[in-house]
């Protein structure tokens, strides 16, 4: 299974692929991904990959992932092509008339991709005191919620309260249960 | 590695952790007694040696662990510890090898004590570099071995194998992997031993290695070039772990020759397309290359692609490259990353079945040209203190020629602040060639100059064009950006804020202000720089200083690093006033904060209060006075 993890330096993308490294560590599953640290880490374009199974590289190549978390939407965009024909997203979605747009659709009506869209920033206003530092949990929810990858809510929301620092425990599993809650069916 | 590798702690013989490349190399160097480390900062190497202090702590030795003040401080910091016998390492990234050439060539033809490695981080695709160089071709160039890794895994078994070459050999020896591999994040063995250190032992040898000199270069450098040509041996016999065939099942269309991570992309590319007509051979030990086995395999093979990152060091050690399809005839790009779409599609070309673009990609692109999608690059932090700074620098003098370093304040550029950026120490440097340049023209300069970098980067390499600039009373401003922190690598401690990796050893510090004034600057103010027109002021004065005295003067912007030093800001909370905002995006040009937004419908900015830490500085950066202070308004 290959994931592909996009957004913003500084969204805590790297805590997310640690979360799921842990849980397949865990299982004894041969894990191997990639992230960036340094510069880019500064606000801007942040890509991690994820791979679990019997691979050699770090790399997803274009058109080979199975699942895209995206934290923001523009950077959703940018990566969109990671996926793989049939492969499912999960969006943190700010303006969704961007994602309604005709072009994009027809992309993902070619690629047959599921969107798993839902307004990360709007939820964490509402029930979290606008403390956007959460997003990554509540993405970590959403996957969960909308069914997708290997990961059962069980499985995940332990390994998020084993690697959150012991202060942000509660907040950062209360950022789940509010992802989980927003995309479960 | 931490929060997990605690908890594990105790699983007993040994265990698996998922780990960074970096930590992973981190843990082979304390396990193969390692008792000497330093380094200095730079990505992709920053996470080594904070890692080493980790696991030293966890496996209980007492390896000394030390940042210094630069790489050719790191690099002879290792050299003296080798002289001394013990197993030392230092680790930079390739840029910083630049830096420790130095030390670095002088001591190749040597013959070392202890065993001596140099851990150096190439980053193919520059995304934290301005240069793409590969250090395996400074390996060559020494001729010293280098180890290439292709994962995690691999890196940390070489640490091993590296200082057993050392010390067999005598020689420093390069672990040479490349960013994917300091950052890919694997399950990796954690092994419970650790090889003892030696006991120090130093004897006088006047007449022996250890002194570089003219008359002592008789014999060492016949030893040298012997010595590599007996590693060539070894490498091509007994390092089967790391140089090995992946055979085609019957018979090969083509041969790849791949080294380091481009290795994994090939097994990944080839399982992918579900190719088995395709032989593979990996190399490992790339220097010096063991020609046998290479010329070997491409003899079996009536094509052979080669695969490496950056430079064809490989490709260019063959002696007869006939077969050959690599960088020398255009088969393989001269630049950037080879990544799995690159490797792939010189793989299908290379069998004469090119890959079409597939529809869809036309379609994601004509998406995000109709989205507007444009380039996020990275910007200094919201409520960052360097930010002020550049935006007083241009107030002060819009059309001074600014010389900045490298180090987070770089990213000024996007506040159209920066005129150059060179290397380590260049703003200083740079600034001083350019007061030259107007000196040359017999006149005054006719538009001030003034150069910028940081704490940690002054003590790296500033203080050495500081006093050439004292000396030679070169007309310009130093502003010392003083965050407290080395902030772009992660925030490492260096000489002027002091602070040690391994718990409870004490650190002393260095002075800034001391430091300048023993340079002999006679100008120096402190400033605190969101008060952004007494920063306009004092930077005049600095600047009239500068002038009429034909000498630097400096000014130092000190602010806490916030993110780094967490060092939130008062609370000033901002609103823009829409009445007031004419729309003209100055504070976006030239303050580029992320906690200022743009609305596209209104034509006027806003505080994006996702991003906004409310340091109230955007105020002075309005030339409409259309920033407020929330609390001040009735």
């Amino acid at each position: 299974m290959k994931y592909i993890v996009a957004g913003i330096g500084g969204q805590g993308i790297l805590f997310a692929t640690k979360v799921l490294g842990h849980i397949a560590l865990g299982k004894g599953l041969p894990v191997i991904g990639s992230e960036v640290h340094g510069m880019s880490q500064r606000g801007g374009s942040v890509i991690s990959h994820f791979k679990i199974g019997d691979y050699q590289s770090p790399l997803i190549a274009s058109g080979d992932a199975d699942i895209f978390l995206a934290f923001d939407q523009s950077e959703a965009l940018r990566n969109y092509h990671f996926l793989r024909e049939g492969g499912q997203a999960v969006i943190n979605v700010e303006h969704p008339a961007e994602l309604a747009h005709p072009r994009l659709q027809d992309y993902f009506r070619q690629r047959r991709i599921t969107l798993h869209a839902l307004d990360g920033l709007g939820l964490i206003r509402e029930h979290l005191g606008g403390k956007f530092l959460f997003l990554n949990v509540l993405i970590l929810g959403a996957l969960c919620g909308a069914g997708v990858g290997n990961f059962s809510r069980d499985e995940m929301r332990q390994a998020v309260g084993e690697l959150a620092p012991a202060r942000f425990r509660e907040e950062n599993l209360k950022g789940f249960d509010l992802g989980y809650g927003a995309l479960a069916k | 590695m931490r929060g997990v590798s605690k908890k594990k702690a105790g699983y007993g013989m040994s265990r698996k952790d998922i780990m960074l490349g970096n930590e992973a190399i981190a843990r082979g160097l304390v396990e193969a007694g390692c008792e000497v480390a330093a380094s200095y900062p730079g990505t992709p190497s920053s996470e080594i040696l904070p890692a080493v202090a980790h696991w030293a702590e966890e496996l209980g030795t007492r390896t000394v662990v030390e940042w210094g003040a630069n790489e050719k401080v790191a690099l002879e910091y290792a050299i003296g510890a080798s002289f001394a016998r013990k197993r030392s390492c230092a680790i930079m990234k390739q840029v910083g090898l630049n830096v420790a050439m130095d030390p670095f060539m002088s001591i190749a033809a040597n013959e070392m004590d202890g065993g001596v490695l140099l851990v150096v981080a190439d980053e193919p695709g520059c995304y934290s570099s301005q240069t793409d160089q590969d250090s395996r071709a400074l390996a060559l160039f020494a001729k010293i071995p280098c180890f290439d890794p292709c994962d995690a895994v691999e890196a940390k078994a070489m640490v091993f194998d590296a200082y057993e070459i050392s010390e067999k050999y005598r020689v420093l020896t390069m672990l040479r992997p490349t960013g994917r591999v300091n950052h890919c994040r694997q399950a990796v063995e954690c092994g419970d031993g650790v090889i003892p250190g030696r006991p120090l032992e130093f004897r006088r040898m006047p007449e022996g290695h250890r002194i570089l000199m003219p008359m002592t270069m008789r014999g060492a450098l016949e030893r040298h070039n012997r010595r590599f040509e007996e590693l060539r041996r070894e490498f091509g016999t007994a390092f089967g772990k790391y140089n090995f065939e992946v055979p085609a099942q019957g018979p090969a269309r083509l041969g790849i020759i791949a080294c380091g991570l481009c290795y994994a992309v090939v097994r990944d590319v080839l399982k992918a397309l579900g190719r088995t007509d395709v032989a593979l051979l990996k190399i490992g030990t790339p220097v010096p290359l063991p020609l046998d086995l290479v010329q070997d395999f491409i003899g079996r093979h009536d094509s052979v692609l080669i695969l490496e990152e950056t430079f064809p060091v490989v490709e260019q050690q063959l002696l007869d490259r006939t077969k050959v399809q690599g960088r020398w005839n255009g088969w393989v790009p001269m630049e950037w990353e080879l990544s799995p779409e690159v490797i792939t599609s010189i793989i299908l070309r290379a069998l004469g079945e090119p890959a079409a673009l597939p529809a869809w990609e036309a379609t994601l692109e004509e998406a995000r040209k109709a989205l507007q999608l444009g380039r996020r690059g990275p910007r200094l932090c919201p409520g960052c203190g360097h930010r002020p700074s550049y935006l007083a620098i241009r107030k002060a003098y819009p059309d001074c020629i600014l010389c900045s370093d490298i180090g987070c304040y770089g990213l000024a550029i996007a506040q159209k602040a920066v005129d150059t950026n060179v290397c380590m120490g260049g703003s200083i440097t740079v600034a001083s060639g350019i007061a030259m340049a107007f000196r040359a023209e017999g006149k005054p300069a006719s538009r001030p100059i003034f150069a910028t970098l940081g704490d940690s980067t002054f003590f790296h390499m500033g203080l050495p064009g500081l006093a050439s600039a004292v000396y030679n009373k070169h007309p310009f401003v130093l502003v010392i950006l003083d965050n407290g922190i080395t902030a772009m690598t992660g925030g490492q401690g260096h000489p002027g804020v002091g602070g040690k990796l391994r718990p409870g050893e004490k650190s002393g510090s260095v002075d800034i202000e001391g430091a300048v004034r023993g340079c002999g600057v006679t100008h120096l103010v402190v400033q605190e720089p969101y008060d952004v027109s007494g920063s306009v002021r004092v930077l005049k004065e600095a600047w009239e200083h500068a002038r009429t005295a034909e000498e630097p003067a400096v000014v130092i912007l000190r602010h806490p690093c916030i993110t780094m030093l967490k060092a939130p800001p008062t609370p000033r909370p901002v609103r823009v006033d829409p009445d007031k905002c004419t729309g003209c995006r100055y504070c976006l040009t030239h303050f580029n904060c992320p906690g200022i937004g743009w609305d596209e419908n209104t034509k006027k900015t806003f505080i994006d209060r996702r991003f906004c830490v409310s340091c109230g500085v955007c105020v002075d950066a309005c030339p409409r006075d259309a920033i407020v202070f929330t609390g001040e308004e009735a």
